[in-house]
């Protein structure tokens, strides 16, 4: 254990996840990624020795789950001692990934060094639709056989499928696909809006009969497949009734460290103005997590307004998501409009039926140094 | 209260009982009196009750279980020592949890889902037996209203729980098909949070009940108990057995139900699918049960999700190697324990098929 009290405030409950961002770099160009519109370039990530330390600080702060993520974490050249460094601290060790370029030929080092989880980005069923979706050809054979490899090493496989209306006809397709690899879990996860999917939004949105019928789908897989296949589901926020617990609640459950040693309590929370956040550069883990502004300006439910102040679910949901708040309501500390509670919800999803109905215009491809920024349509703030 | 049912001899109750005479006592009391000897309980073992009869218990007997904490509460409102109410505070963890969707309440009203009920419908009680709302009451009221060593002393029918608890697991996993593992979820805590609340509130009525007057009103107040949980199986069984007399407001069978809907069995994948008493349970690569050092507790770590574990889980996965079928971790527990080997085999099944189902345990 390190010589820093691990948890200067034993009264906030610990952390048990860690959003290791280890690069920015990613061969794929997802137009829903959750990275932000402005990317780390490499000269700014952080050296091994500091992911290393930063690792040992989050095992003593009871830190229990390491997501390696980026951009595409096997970009690094030390993802092999980072994952290693995770099974000596007894960290879990889930590698998130895209499965190309050079992830298949590290995953046998990977799995020596005590790797103990891979999640694989699926961006489509179809090829042709899969690699037009990330943004590179060829990609669709490299994952398949890079998921092959995982199962065939006895690796857990979990295949991550983010659904949006370019591919959510596939539903049932990814749910096969799953079960021909061997993954023991699949994610259904419907698009969240924050980052490069904000800005792709009105291309991506699905209209509300195509979400229903995905659930549909899903919830009968689930009976199906049960004891073979754990299918997680996550509905859009725009067409739910209650607003998600965005990362289990701010600062309550989960860290997530930049490539350049950003700290922020979800990964979109820079979008919030204002907000200062604290580098693992210059102050301890457990430090950020008690005092770092940006960790205690949502926590709890002090900062709350009505109608979330008095509702019953506060604790439930924690308000849902700031950066949508802000986003859509123009008010980080406003009641998510996801939620059927807030006075935006009707507008919110009116707005959602109106674009999923248009014509999708072209993606805005995620690319590192891209001059874009959050567009400011009349939706926004509402 | 005039002393319905006198301790070993009348004699003895004039005089004071040494401690270990007191809890003789007490345990004969529940040797004669307590519900598992019931005639409808006995029919519930036993696999004899129609699946209507089973849902009609597990309808009433919600209200019961929903209502511990109340009394509870107002016992812990009571205690003068925070030594004391530290321990009996944790009985209303046990059954509120500690948070939504946990706790013995929650897990009742899973095994009254199980049996088809709607959810709504089980937590509104108005399907209940009166016979069922006024025993409850009544022992909410004497919880609140008699003396401290009553109130602690009516909860010793705990001791003579845990048997029970498990004669019901097993005897209705073997008995009735509409009955699954999961939906029996509800036990596994049970069986080590019954006797260790017991063992506290034994320990202090020994030591309180000073006079021959005070052991007789402990007395008094564990055969009240017993008659709370006796009368409640008279009702179901005048309304629901013989002669079948449901009073006019009480659930009728066919209330109250989700719709029954076709669903395919699930198809037996390989690798995993039912785990049976000789296979050998493993967890898989990616799996792994650690002490959590900050938190003080064993955790189940798993892809994107982290379990925790209760004690029975520990012993357990304590015990699956790749090695052992469950019928030798059964043995093996039922050795340390001191209990019944078929009554654990048929609770480790229930929890590792549970564990097979989510992807995180293989045979």
């Amino acid at each position: 254990m390190n010589a820093l009290a691990p948890n200067p405030r034993p009264d906030i409950p610990a952390p048990v996840g860690l959003l290791a961002e280890l690069t920015h770099r990613c061969p794929l160009r997802c137009p829903y990624c959750s990275n932000p519109l402005e990317l780390d370039r490499r000269s700014r990530e952080l050296d091994t020795g500091t992911w290393q330390r930063v690792l040992t600080e989050a095992a003593g702060l009871g830190i229990l789950h390491v997501h390696l993520s980026g951009g595409e974490p096997t970009a690094r050249d030390d993802i092999v001692d980072i994952t290693a460094t995770c099974a000596r601290l007894g960290l879990y060790s889930n590698l998130i990934t895209s499965g190309v370029g050079k992830a298949i030929d590290k995953l046998q080092a990977l799995y020596d060094a005590g790797l103990d989880h891979v999640q694989l980005s699926v961006q489509g069923v179809d090829a042709q639709n899969a690699e037009k979706i990330g943004g590179l050809r060829n990609a669709q054979p490299q994952k398949l056989a890079f998921a092959e490899k995982v199962t065939g090493l006895g690796l857990p496989l979990t295949l991550n499928s983010v659904i949006h209306r370019g591919n959510i006809h596939e539903v049932e397709g990814f749910i096969d696909l799953a079960v021909k690899l061997g993954a023991k879990r699949l994610e259904v996860a419907h698009t969240q809006y924050y980052g490069w999917a904000y800005v792709n939004r009105a291309a991506l949105m699905p209209n509300k009969a195509d979400v229903d019928a995905s659930i549909r789908i899903v919830e009968a897989a689930r009976e199906r497949l049960k004891g073979q296949l754990v299918i997680d589901l996550v509905v859009p926020d725009y067409y739910a009734k209650y607003p998600k617990a965005c990362a289990g609640g701010w600062g309550r459950k989960l860290m997530n460290v930049t490539p350049g040693g950003k700290v922020l309590p979800c990964h979109a929370a820079e979008t919030i103005p204002g907000l200062e956040f604290w580098y693992v550069t210059e102050h301890s883990l457990g430090d950020i997590w008690a005092n770092a502004p940006a960790f205690t300006a949502y926590r709890g439910t002090d900062w709350m307004k009505e109608p979330c102040r008095s509702c019953d679910r506060r604790e439930k949901d924690w308000g849902g998501c700031r950066c949508q708040a802000l986003a859509l309501a123009g008010d980080a500390a406003a009641t998510d409009p996801a939620c059927s509670l807030s006075p935006l919800h009707a507008k919110v999803r009116a707005l959602a039926t109106e674009e999923a109905a248009e014509t999708p215009p072209d993606y805005t491809y995620r690319t590192i140094g891209a001059n874009i920024r959050t567009p400011v349509k009349e939706d926004a703030p509402l | 209260m005039t002393a319905i049912f006198p301790p070993p001899s009348s004699a003895a109750a004039e005089r004071l009982l040494s401690p270990e005479e007191l809890e003789a006592a007490l345990r004969e009391i529940g040797a004669k009196r307590y519900h598992n000897l019931h005639p409808f309980h006995r029919l519930l073992h036993d696999g004899k009750l129609s699946k209507d009869q089973v849902r009609a218990w597990a309808l009433n007997r919600y209200y019961y279980q929903a209502m511990i904490p109340v009394k509870d509460a107002a016992l812990l409102a009571r205690l003068p020592e925070a030594s004391l109410r530290r321990v009996w505070r944790q009985r209303i963890v046990d059954h509120d949890g500690d948070h939504e969707g946990d706790g013995g309440i929650e897990r009742w009203l899973k095994l009254a889902e199980g049996v088809g009920f709607e959810r709504d419908y089980v937590l509104s009680t108005k399907g209940i037996l009166s016979a069922t709302r006024f025993s409850v009451d009544a022992y909410v009221h004497f919880v609140s209203e008699r003396s401290l060593l009553e109130a602690i002393a009516s909860s010793l029918t705990e001791m003579f729980s845990p048997t029970i608890i498990s004669e019901r697991v097993a005897g209705m996993l073997k008995n009735y098909d509409f009955i699954t593992k999961e939906t029996l979820a509800y036990f596994d805590k049970r069986l080590t949070q019954a006797p260790r609340d017991a063992d506290f509130a034994l320990d202090y009525v020994k030591r309180h009940a000073v006079t021959p007057e005070q052991q007789r009103a402990a007395m008094d107040a564990l055969t009240f108990k017993c008659n709370v949980l006796w009368t409640q199986l008279d009702a179901l069984y005048f309304a629901y057995v013989a002669p079948g007399m449901v009073p006019p407001d009480a659930w009728q069978p066919g209330e109250g139900l989700v719709p029954e809907k076709a669903v395919a069995p699930a198809a037996g994948a390989a690798g995993t699918g039912g785990i049976g008493a000789g296979d050998v349970p493993r967890l898989p690569r990616g799996v792994r049960m650690r002490f959590d050092e900050v938190r003080k507790k064993h955790v189940l770590l798993a892809p994107e999700r982290t379990f925790d574990l209760d004690d029975n889980a520990v012993a357990v996965l304590t015990l699956v190697d790749g090695q052992r079928s469950v019928a030798d971790i059964a043995a093996r527990l039922a050795e340390t324990y001191n209990a019944d080997r078929a009554v654990i085999e048929a609770d480790i099944l229930v929890m590792l098929n549970d564990l097979a189902t989510k992807r995180v345990l293989e045979r």
